[in-house]
């Protein structure tokens, strides 16, 4: 049997967890939450001496070589031996994924003869608009960089493109000028390992 | 060449290494006739030959200041001054504010709240959350 | 101020007209009263200038008749502050206080050798910067050249002995003078002082180097520039061939100018009392002083980099070394539709990893995880191991030959 004046006021405690929660932060609260036990490691499980190993959750600092860059002559390679049997094994599928688009990792293919380099710079040179850095990339299957390496367009279409390039900035206006800016910035910011 | 160098300056520690004491010279102030520096004639009359030739790192400049009180004043590399008036103060005292001077650094007198101080980063590193297996909290 | 080349001219000590006669006192050591009052009698401003003397004014001829540039030597164990320095330094007694009253004076100062600290200064410069470049080519065997030549001024260069000799309690005069207490720094701004250089090559197109601003490539650096890869400059300039109408152009003249006089006068202070130790108490010792004083210091060289193509630079190491091609992997995220994502990407080669890094994107966390497997190439350690001037001491073991790289990955 419920009064009518309460509904609403039922309608309110369902919909908000009215449940009293001790939320209220204290010292002595936060020490007692802050407190952990120590690594199992550290703990004395019976035998006189043991290894503690407790790796440290921070990010390899550069100082420490890895592996691989160890010199032949390094005693510090003779002495890792796990690591030289690792290394020995045959390499199977490592479990992180890698990074970008393509799930595998392309290796160059080195695949351009000479001829077909001239016959790209032949393209390049009579039609640039129609064999674009891109389009020649496709065609003979390699990548952006390598038809760049290859070729250089006749200096009207450089200069045409860079036109067309300063009519595109000029009419950027202040924000987006200065995104690109920072965006500079920010690349010169992350080659000094200031980011 | 796609590295470039930036370049920065070495930073010294000083004790680690050679150390330099950081007391450069100690002026000493005096006066005849008053009677607040009775304690510091008997010091400059005694006391200070010793105090001196054990430091010769120190300058010493004593120098009378008729009709004041007298005055210590330490000089120090980083350009800064420590002044300390003894006046009324026995020979004894004075060699202890001698020595107080000596031992300053010259620095402002700051507070210290952490119990480790060092330009060396910690030997495990920065904690960072994606590393080390975790552990139940 | 002008940086002119005085030390051949110094070297020389050509003679001058008696002015000044002084009775030298015996009891000075030998390093500062030899032939000092024949010395004594060419103490003036060895000024470049030819100045009529006629055109002097008395008052002027007088001064310059009188007083000497500098303070003599026999007044140096009167100072305190010498003393309070010799002391200070930790120096041996066989170092009298009279050879560091002589490294306080710099060649602006007194221009005449037998007085200055030009000829300490060139020893102390070689001890340094030998031992400078052994401590780092051992400890660091695969530095880059360029983060080498950094290295080395961040730990012998001239602003570094600059902050060193601050740090000594080295103060300065107003202007130097006889009067003046040799306790105290003398150089003089206005004065034209003497650079050593006598030791590197000199670039036969240095001038033009400096005119044209012509590129100057790192292995040539090694060659042909001073121990931090700076320039030599050359006896001939471009102003001096073509005449003085680009002579009056500043622009030109300004690579020849010291540029922080007060600096190089503190730098070449220090080097010469290295010198100074050298000289009085031997190579160990000098040893001795120098680490301490200079190599125990800190640098962080992994703070000294700075990547263009990381990426790329590491492919180029890892054909080079014959390792499998660097791939990146994506080993954690967090919060990739967020406006705050990281990525931490490693770099794989086969099955090791080479270096890892945190990045808001995944670009750049690959970007920051190349840099860091290049810095872990080149900044190899192989821990403490013995430098090549360890075994000019005696009853030394025979010099085992240290491991060093073969050099640049892209050069």
């Amino acid at each position: 049997m419920e009064r009518p004046v309460l509904q609403p006021l039922r309608r309110l405690t369902a919909s908000v967890n009215l449940t009293s929660i001790r939320s209220q932060s204290t010292t002595r609260r936060t020490k007692k939450a802050l407190k952990i036990a120590p690594h199992p490691s550290f703990l004395d499980n019976g035998t006189d001496d043991h290894i503690v190993f407790n790796p440290p959750s921070s990010a390899p600092s550069v100082y420490h070589t890895p592996f691989k860059f160890l010199p032949k002559t390094d005693p510090r390679r003779q002495a890792n031996l796990t690591q030289l049997l690792r290394a020995s094994a045959p390499a199977s599928s490592p479990s992180a994924p890698e990074v970008g688009g393509t799930p595998s990792f392309v290796a160059p293919k080195h695949n351009v003869t000479a001829e077909q380099i001239e016959e790209m710079r032949a393209l390049r040179s009579s039609d640039p608009a129609t064999w674009s850095v891109l389009a020649l990339a496709k065609k003979f299957q390699c990548s952006n960089y390598f038809v760049l390496m290859c070729c250089r367009a006749n200096p009207q279409h450089r200069q045409s493109e860079k036109e067309r390039l300063e009519a595109i900035k000029a009419r950027w206006g202040p924000i987006r000028t200065k995104a690109r800016e920072d965006r500079q910035k920010r690349k010169v910011m992350l080659g000094r390992g200031e980011l | 060449m796609t590295i470039r160098a930036i370049e920065k300056l070495s930073t010294s520690q000083n004790g680690l290494g050679a150390f330099i004491l950081q007391c450069k010279r100690m002026d000493i102030h005096y006066c005849d006739h008053s009677g607040s520096s009775r304690g510091m004639n008997a010091f400059i009359k005694h006391g200070l030959q010793r105090f001196a030739a054990a430091h010769p790192q120190i300058e010493f400049a004593v120098s009378p200041r008729p009709r004041k009180h007298p005055v210590m004043v330490g000089h120090y590399i980083n350009g800064k001054q420590k002044s300390i008036c003894v006046k009324n103060m026995e020979a004894s005292q004075i060699l202890k504010k001698a020595e107080l001077l000596r031992d300053a650094s010259g620095d402002k007198v700051k507070r210290v709240n952490k119990p480790v101080t060092s330009v060396n980063e910690s030997v495990r590193g920065v904690w960072s959350p994606y590393h080390g297996d975790g552990m139940a909290v | 101020m002008r940086r002119t080349r005085l030390a051949s001219q110094l070297l020389a000590g050509a003679p001058r007209a008696a002015r000044v006669s002084r009775i030298s006192s015996s009891t000075t050591p030998a390093l500062c009263t030899r032939g000092y009052a024949s010395a004594v009698s060419g103490r003036e401003p060895l000024s470049l200038d030819v100045e009529d003397e006629d055109a002097l004014s008395p008052k002027e001829l007088m001064r310059r008749s009188t007083s000497l540039p500098s303070p003599p030597p026999a007044r140096a164990k009167y100072s305190a502050k010498l003393a309070a320095l010799h002391a200070r330094l930790s120096l041996s007694p066989k170092i009298p206080v009279e050879t560091l009253a002589r490294a306080l004076i710099d060649p602006s100062a007194d221009a005449h050798p037998r007085f200055n600290n030009a000829n300490l200064a060139c020893i102390g410069a070689a001890l340094l910067n030998n031992h400078a470049s052994e401590f780092l080519i051992t400890k660091y065997p695969r530095l880059p050249m360029t983060i080498l030549f950094t290295a080395m001024k961040g730990y012998v260069g001239n602003p570094v002995l600059h902050q060193i000799a601050r740090a000594w309690g080295v103060e300065a005069t107003a202007s130097p003078g006889e009067e003046v207490d040799p306790g105290l720094l003398q150089f003089d701004i206005n004065k034209p002082t003497a650079m050593h250089t006598s030791w590197g090559y000199v670039r036969a197109e240095s001038a033009e180097i400096q005119r044209y601003k012509w590129r100057r490539g790192m292995s040539s650096r090694v060659m042909y520039d001073d121990a931090f890869g700076d320039l030599v400059p050359g006896q001939s300039s471009v102003s001096d061939k073509t005449g003085a109408l680009e002579m009056r152009n500043d622009k030109n003249s300004k690579e020849m100018l010291v540029k922080d006089m007060p600096t190089n006068a503190h730098a070449n202070f220090v080097r010469a009392v290295v010198g100074a130790v050298y000289l009085h108490c031997g190579r160990e010792a000098a040893k001795n002083f120098i680490k301490p004083h200079f190599l125990s210091r800190t640098l962080d060289l992994a703070s000294l980099f700075e990547f263009k193509i990381p990426t790329r630079e590491l492919a180029r190491l890892c054909a080079r070394e014959d390792f499998e091609l660097p791939v990146a992997r994506l080993e954690s995220e967090t919060g990739r539709l967020s406006r705050t994502p990281v990525f931490v990407v490693g770099i794989y080669s086969g099955r090791d990893k080479l270096g890892e890094g945190t990045g808001p994107d995944l670009d750049s966390a690959r970007k920051i995880a190349a840099m860091n497997a290049l810095k872990a190439w080149y900044l190899y350690s192989p821990g403490v191991v013995a430098v090549p001037s360890d075994t000019l001491a005696e009853d030394a073991a025979p010099w085992k030959p240290a491991y060093v790289d073969i050099g640049e990955v892209i050069s």
